[in-house]
């Protein structure tokens, strides 16, 4: 009896042991699905895996925090161009100046873009599939991207227009490298690495790719770098890049006819590049346009961004550009109106280079180096109904700059790189007063965020 | 994974098809007290079996059992008793009293001890105690009832979660929930919800708490540890209720009541204060003359049609509320057993409004639990929840202008809720008629959970215990909603509609060998090993889109316009073995525990996958040593202390990968993106957790409780580390920084009176909790890095989250102007936000002191029970305040305020709260003024019942036939004068995105007053 009792224990006990292992867990058997991502090492194989991140940064641009909205929002806020009613709480701290190291902005979006932008520049073309011209010149497009964002966190958190010396910001150049904790550059040596990264892109790049309007092409790298050069007054540099892109014959001023109504359709003949939105995007009440109009005339949405009434007194009554404008809330409230004008989803591209931007940084340039202004600032008044200028002066041209480009994020720039004093408005229009040039507070404060994370990195003066 | 899965199954199906022949036969008798006296609920189990009853209100049992097996039947209160099965088919049991009136088996998690095994920290709440609280979601019903366990409700809105934290918080950006275990087996909690901006849906709201036998909470490593890597924030155990031999039993448990809200909460201006309020607003800001001007000037312009109306009041708080909103439940169960088998078959019912229109909670749900003694050896055991929830949710958890409980602040007072034929008034504007959307719109959740929990042991040999365990928690869920296109929201896009589903489907197996060996009387251990595989896998997708045909329409398929579609697929997976070992000398006089558990968890990497936790624990019971056995006080005192590694992995899964995402799209094309920075050396976080403690019996049990005393460190933090925002990401998970919490509990309770007629006993806890960050990761040049928002800050040698901002220095008498202190303390005061400092305003949101106190009182038949609670030491900060608090242009021209804002500037001299109104739009400044101390003490239920004596029943069949009533929430007392709303605040971090403890505009508690009624036959 006992015998078989041990018997039959050691029989079981094999059975459960036996069982105990077929069922043991591995290492491997642990190992988790990734159904939608993929292993960012080894994933990058052929050139169209560039074109997707290419594609993907081009998304961080769209997003809300950044060109979606805030960035043309928060430099139209802080301009002689409009104030902030508060309707809905939002753009009142930027446009009366109150913000602070907590009070969000591009920094994070835009240093997104350069980390996306530097896997694509740093991966070596040749080891991959696929069209090796193409990967190039998508690297091409990478690094106008890189200049882009480099160039947007320049102008907004530089110190060349408060009194912190020669601060710039960070330049990043490789994603996951060396020194995770940068410090920042100078202003000459972003503004020197924004025009690197273009000469760069601009030899690598071949137009005969450039196939879509939305994504950056191989004159953006021009058209940017005149900007740049206009920006800090490299006025030779902006003579010849404006005419690089003038002479492509690629594009062309938009017609007074037509002016208005182009802002309701995509890739027009004079856009160099614009973000894609569409239907599906459904920006909703985070869209541009719904924060610079009501969705009915009354008050209602958002509709935070109001135009300051006497912009409308810029405009003679035959220039098509006054139809931009128009009144809501009973014909109480001045208003963008024409651009950006499908309100309720945000499904309008948002153009953030044109042609007629090139020809007025041309004129300005030209002005700079003694060329002949006038005839390309007569271009865009003879194409918007306006009456010719008899000169050209620096303040024509500021004047119309201001006019053509009014709603579109560059009038702020244009104030500070000619050294004016901004007025201020409180929600009811009411004057709070002027902040006079320089100043502190043209310069957005770094994020509290990256002060806690990094302390290489120096806090803008007077935050 | 399939063919793992077939041999996981493989024993369960042996076990199943195996037959044994025993001779087993059928038992019999009764059992009684001392005095002679039936004893109803004696447990008798077959020794070395899993098999067991229970005595039925005569004290009567029925038991299949073999001749030489040992029945031990056991009694709270009395000393258990063994007897070995002979010939007869009869055995009648007369119980003695036992001074060690703790001997209670209570579940601990893989296995269930007696109370006197106990080493670790670990209360048990039963079924009694957990009805008083009538709630869809269980777990609410254990505030105040367990020492060192804080629960906030993020809501009331009916089926919302609440946030329980035991001995505090463990982590800063990983999970603080603890793991919740039905009937042996971990399960899914949290909220099922897809959208964050809609009221939360509670996976726990998917049992019914009438099918709950009791909840054991484990507090401490050694009663935790044996869950590896989850269980650092302590484990709740929920055990359904089973069959018990003998006569079937049914019930029938009905309650029906009323509902408004706990606390009043702020209370909006008058249209007439808001005018006051706004003409010095306009003339402070020099537009007009004088406060007259203005308010002419407004009663011309906004307040115009108000004015030739007769001044009506809106009364949007009125207009939205729902007024005695209706609570039911009612519940139907049958139990029983015969001949080698047990059941438990259940349905329920609940329903709950909430107190506004346009929400309510509706479940429907079964239960059917089983055990089945195949043969003398073999014991099947099915245990099955099942239930269908349905909740009408609305946009709740921020300041969404749609909801009906945000209406009374954000619609102004001059908007009037109806139109004269009673429809709701189709207002334009910013702020559309929520009475008409909660009618025309949806917004609903929709929840079917089943539970499945399947059992076979096989006592194989003497001592031996062979089990196989496998279940099934399957949740589908269902969210929609739709804007109507004619008012509202929808209406610039002709409607818009969206809906999604997820099934979310958890497998576990485990494989278990049990082994008692009594070596003598004296030398008695229990060893345990353990196999265990859980999966989890969860399939999402959903689409949106706007532009309907026509207004009924609200399906995706009928919209013109889809804007998206999105899915996903998760999944994680955790194997483990687990030995525990329990050694009980000289009968329970010292008590040794040791576990170990090895754990791979498929959120790390392959080279840390596997983790090792383990626990040692040990008690003495002294009352059994000889010096202290015949003591006449003394009835039970333990000494009990534990230390232990566990673990907690509750981070989102693929976290250790780096990783470029695809569910970006631009220009209609798909797009990759960096999604995931990674981290190859991501591990566990873990947990070192000291106990010790003190149990006690006193005078005969009429004073007993217990007391404890924990320090846990937590190490190797699970941190979102903030990175430099140049690398492209704002964060990356690293194990690094450390925490600790310390603190003791108290739990005593007092049976003051207890004879025939009467019994009174009071019970109370109360528990202290301290938390510190120890360590913070820095970077090259050493400097800690802090994490800081608007609101808190993380830095070592201060509470995680920490309150953190300047501090209010009052408004400035002379200049009605909002001051602060410059440097953040005392001293020098200014009224430029930007240049006063941030700094630590002391504490967080989480409470350092709870307490909890019980009153029951019995006299013949009528019974009065009461709980309350008392969470105090925290600070809640109140969101939206720009927009609802501060006397500028949003409150007085746009929204409305609340009528504190009259306390306001007007004159030099005014020694005021709120500063001199003004039209403009201020930003955001937030600062200690709208922080609030959190101390509050409610009435949690209080109970008067009659129970008809069981002579009266007899003659009309029933067994139990109780009536109660029943008060929820009847009273809370806040500390803090200011503090308008209800301090009972969502803690979350949400893994470190979100400032825990802001108050929302959420729904407030809800006071409730039911009737019930219990009957047995």
């Amino acid at each position: 009896m006992r015998k078989r009792m041990t018997n039959k224990f050691k029989y079981i006990l094999s059975v459960v042991a036996v069982l105990s292992m077929l069922v043991a867990c591995t290492t491997d058997s642990l190992d988790p699905t990734l159904a939608q991502s993929k292993n960012a090492e080894g994933s990058i194989t052929k050139v169209d895996n560039l074109y997707s991140i290419l594609k993907g940064a081009h998304n961080v641009l769209t997003g809300a925090g950044y060109y979606g909205r805030d960035m043309i929002a928060t430099n139209e806020v802080r301009s002689d161009n409009c104030f902030s009613n508060g309707n809905s709480g939002r753009f009142t701290t930027q446009g009366e100046f109150e913000y602070n190291s907590n009070t969000g902005f591009m920094w994070e979006e835009a240093y997104e873009v350069i980390a996306n932008a530097n896997v694509i520049i740093n991966t070596d073309v040749t080891t991959l599939e696929g069209d090796q011209a193409y990967g190039q010149h998508l690297q091409g497009a990478a690094l106008i991207l890189r200049a882009l964002a480099h160039y947007d966190l320049l102008r907004v958190y530089g110190q060349q227009h408060a009194e912190g010396g020669n601060l710039g910001v960070p330049i990043v150049t490789e994603f996951k490298g060396e020194d995770l904790y940068p410090s920042r550059n100078t202003i000459d040596e972003v503004k020197t690495a924004i025009y690197n990264d273009l000469q760069t892109a601009f030899g690598m790049m071949d137009s005969s790719y450039d196939s879509s309007k939305t994504i950056v092409s191989k004159f953006v790298a021009k058209a940017l770098e005149a900007r740049v050069a206009v920006y800090f007054g490299d006025w030779d540099r902006a003579v010849s890049a404006s005419e690089e892109v003038i002479g492509s014959g690629m594009y062309s001023i938009i017609p007074a006819g037509s002016f208005v109504d182009s802002w309701k359709s995509d890739g027009g003949a004079n856009v160099l590049f614009e973000l894609a939105f569409s239907e599906a995007d459904n920006q909703g009440p985070n869209a541009l346009s719904y924060i610079y109009r009501y969705p009915a005339d009354a008050p209602g949405g958002y509709g935070d961004l109001q135009v300051v009434d006497d912009v409308i007194d810029l405009f003679e009554a035959t220039d098509v550009r006054i139809d931009i404008l128009g009144y809501q809330d009973g014909g109480t409230r001045l208003r963008n109106m024409g651009k950006y004008p499908d309100t309720p989803v945000g499904a309008d591209n948002i153009p953030l280079f044109r042609y007629e931007e090139v020809v007025l940084n041309y004129a300005e340039a030209l002005l700079e180096t003694g060329g002949d202004a006038l005839t390309q600032l007569n271009l865009i008044t003879s194409n918007r109904g306006a009456t010719p200028y008899v000169s050209a002066t620096k303040d024509n041209i500021l004047l119309e700059r201001r006019k053509e480009l009014m709603f579109e994020g560059f009038r702020f720039d244009d104030m500070m790189r000619t050294g004016m004093d901004v007025p201020y408005w409180g929600t009811i229009q009411n004057l709070l007063g002027t902040q006079s040039y320089p100043n502190n507070l043209f310069a957005y404060p770094i994020p509290i965020g990256e002060l806690n994370a990094n302390s290489n990195m120096e806090p803008n003066e007077g935050y | 994974m399939r063919a793992k899965l077939a041999w996981m199954l493989a024993p369960f199906l042996v076990l199943c098809m195996s037959f044994s022949y025993g001779q087993e036969k059928t038992i019999s008798g009764s059992v009684t007290d001392q005095g002679g006296l039936p004893l109803p609920g004696v447990s008798i189990v077959v020794v070395g079996t899993s098999s067991g009853t229970q005595t039925d209100f005569d004290g009567n049992y029925v038991i299949s059992a073999s001749e030489g097996q040992v029945l031990r039947f056991s009694y709270i209160g009395q000393k258990t008793v063994e007897r070995t099965v002979g010939t007869s088919t009869t055995v009648n049991v007369q119980m003695e009293e036992d001074a060690q009136a703790l001997e209670e088996v209570v579940v601990t998690g893989y296995t269930s001890q007696r109370r006197s095994d106990i080493t670790g920290s670990v209360v048990k709440v039963d079924s009694e105690k957990l009805g008083e609280i009538i709630t869809p979601s269980v777990d609410q019903a254990l505030q105040g009832n367990v020492s060192g366990l804080t629960v906030s409700a993020t809501s009331g809105t009916p089926g919302s979660t609440a946030n329980i934290r035991i001995r505090g918080i463990s982590s800063v950006t990983a999970g603080n929930e603890p793991l919740y275990v039905i009937d042996g087996v971990p399960v899914n909690s949290g909220s099922v919800g897809t959208d964050g901006a809609y009221s939360s849906l509670s996976a726990l709201a998917g049992i019914d708490q009438t099918n709950i036998e009791s909840i054991t909470v484990l507090k401490d490593a050694s009663a935790t540890s044996q869950y590896g890597a989850r269980d650092s924030n302590g484990v709740i155990l929920i055990t359904t209720k089973s069959g018990r031999a003998g006569k079937t039993v049914f019930s029938i448990n009905s309650s029906y009541g009323f509902q408004n809200d706990a606390i009043t909460g702020p209370v909006p201006l008058t249209a007439a204060q808001r005018l006051e309020l706004a003409s010095e607003a306009y003339f402070n800001d020099g537009i007009f003359g004088s406060k007259q001007d203005a308010m002419d000037a407004l009663l011309a312009g906004p307040y115009a049609e108000w004015d030739a109306n007769g001044r009506p009041e809106a009364r949007w708080d009125r207009a939205v509320a729902n007024r005695d909103a209706i609570i039911q439940q009612h519940s139907f169960s049958a139990s029983g057993g015969g001949e080698g088998h047990t059941f438990f078959a259940s349905l329920g019912y609940m329903q709950q409004e909430a107190t506004v229109v346009g929400s309510e909670f509706e479940r429907i749900s079964g239960s059917l639990n089983f055990s089945k003694d195949l043969t003398k050896n073999i014991t099947f055991s099915t245990n099955n929840q099942a239930s269908h929830m349905y909740q009408d949710a609305y946009l709740e958890t921020s300041a969404y202008f749609e909801s009906p409980r945000t209406a009374k602040f954000f619609l102004s007072p001059l908007l009037t809720p109806f139109n004269p034929d009673g429809t709701p008034n189709q207002f334009g504007g910013s702020t559309p008629n929520p009475l008409y959307l909660v009618e025309n719109n949806v917004s609903d959740n929709r929840l079917t959970r089943i539970v499945t929990n399947n059992n076979v042991t096989w006592d194989f040999a003497k001592g031996f215990t062979f089990g196989s365990t496998f279940n099934v928690d399957l949740q589908l869920y269902n969210f929609r909603t739709y804007s109507n296109p004619e008012y509202g929201y929808g209406e610039p896009t002709s409607g818009d509609a969206s809906q999604y589903d997820r099934t979310n489907v958890f497998y576990v197996f485990q494989n278990y060998l049990d082994y008692a060996l009594e070596l003598n009387e004296d030398h008695r251990f229990d060893f345990k090993v353990l196999q265990e595989y859980q999966a989890n896998r969860r399939y999402f997708v959903g689409g949106a889109g706007q532009s309907f045909a026509d207004g009924g329409l609200q399906n995706l398929d009928n919209l013109g316009t889809p804007t998206s579609i999105n899915s996903s697929f998760n999944d994680w997976y955790v194997g483990a073995y687990l030995g525990m070992v329990k050694y009980s000398a000289f009968d329970s006089r010292y008590v040794l525990d040791l576990s170990y558990r090895r754990e791979g968890n498929s959120r790390f990497s392959k080279k840390n996958r596997w983790g090792n936790f383990w626990s040692v624990g040990a008690a003495w019971n002294l009352n059994k040593e000889s010096f202290l056995a015949d003591s006449e006080w003394i009835n039970a005192l333990k000494l009990r202390g534990s230390y232990g590694v566990t673990g907690n992995a509750l981070i989102d899964t693929n976290q250790f990968q780096s990783l470029i995402g695809f569910s970006n799209d631009y220009a209609g094309e798909g797009a990759g993106y960096l999604s995931t920075f990674g981290n190859e050396d991501l591990t566990w976080e873990t947990s070192h957790t000291l106990d010790v403690g003190v149990d006690f019996g006193l005078f005969n049990n009429a004073v007993s409780g217990s007391f404890a005393y924990f320090n846990r460190d937590s190490k190797d933090l699970l941190l979102q580390v903030p990175l430099s925002r140049t690398t492209g990401f704002t964060s990356q998970i690293q194990n690094i920084g450390e925490l600790n919490n310390k603190g003791f509990e108290v739990d005593i309770n007092f049976n003051i009176i207890n004879n025939d007629d009467m019994s009174l006993s009071l019970g109370g806890n109360i528990s202290k909790v301290k938390n510190e960050i120890t360590k913070l990761p820095t970077d090259p040049n050493g400097v800690e890095s802090t994490i800081t928002t608007v609101r808190t800050r993380i830095e070592s040698g201060h509470p995680a989250y920490a309150w953190y901002m300047p501090t209010w220095a009052g408004v400035n008498p002379d200049t009605g102007q909002e001051e602060w202190y410059v440097n953040g303390v005392d001293g020098a005061t200014t009224n430029n936000f930007n240049d006063a400092e941030a700094v630590f305003q002391g504490g967080n949101a989480v409470p350092t002191t709870t307490a909890g106190l019980n009153l029951n009182f019995s006299y013949k038949g009528f019974f009065l029970n009461a709980t309350g609670y008392y969470a105090g030491g925290h600070k809640v900060y109140e969101g939206w305040h720009l927009y609802l608090h501060q006397n500028n242009g949003y409150p007085l021209t746009v929204y409305n305020g609340y009528n504190t804002l009259l306390d306001r500037w007007q004159q030099p001299g005014d020694n005021v709260r709120y500063g001199a109104p003004t039209t403009g739009g201020e930003p955001w400044q937030r600062h200690s003024k709208f922080l609030y101390d959190a101390d509050f003490i409610r009435l949690r239920a209080l109970t008067v019942g009659y129970d008809v004596p069981s002579k009266a029943l007899e003659n009309v069949g029933l067994t139990k036939l109780r009536f109660f009533v029943r008060g929820n929430n009847l009273l809370t007392w806040v500390k803090d004068d200011n503090l308008l709303y209800d301090p009972e605040v969502d803690v979350d971090s949400q893994n470190g995105t979100v400032d825990p403890g802001e108050i929302g505009l959420e729904t407030p508690p809800a006071r409730s007053i039911s009737l019930g009624v219990n009957i047995n036959f």
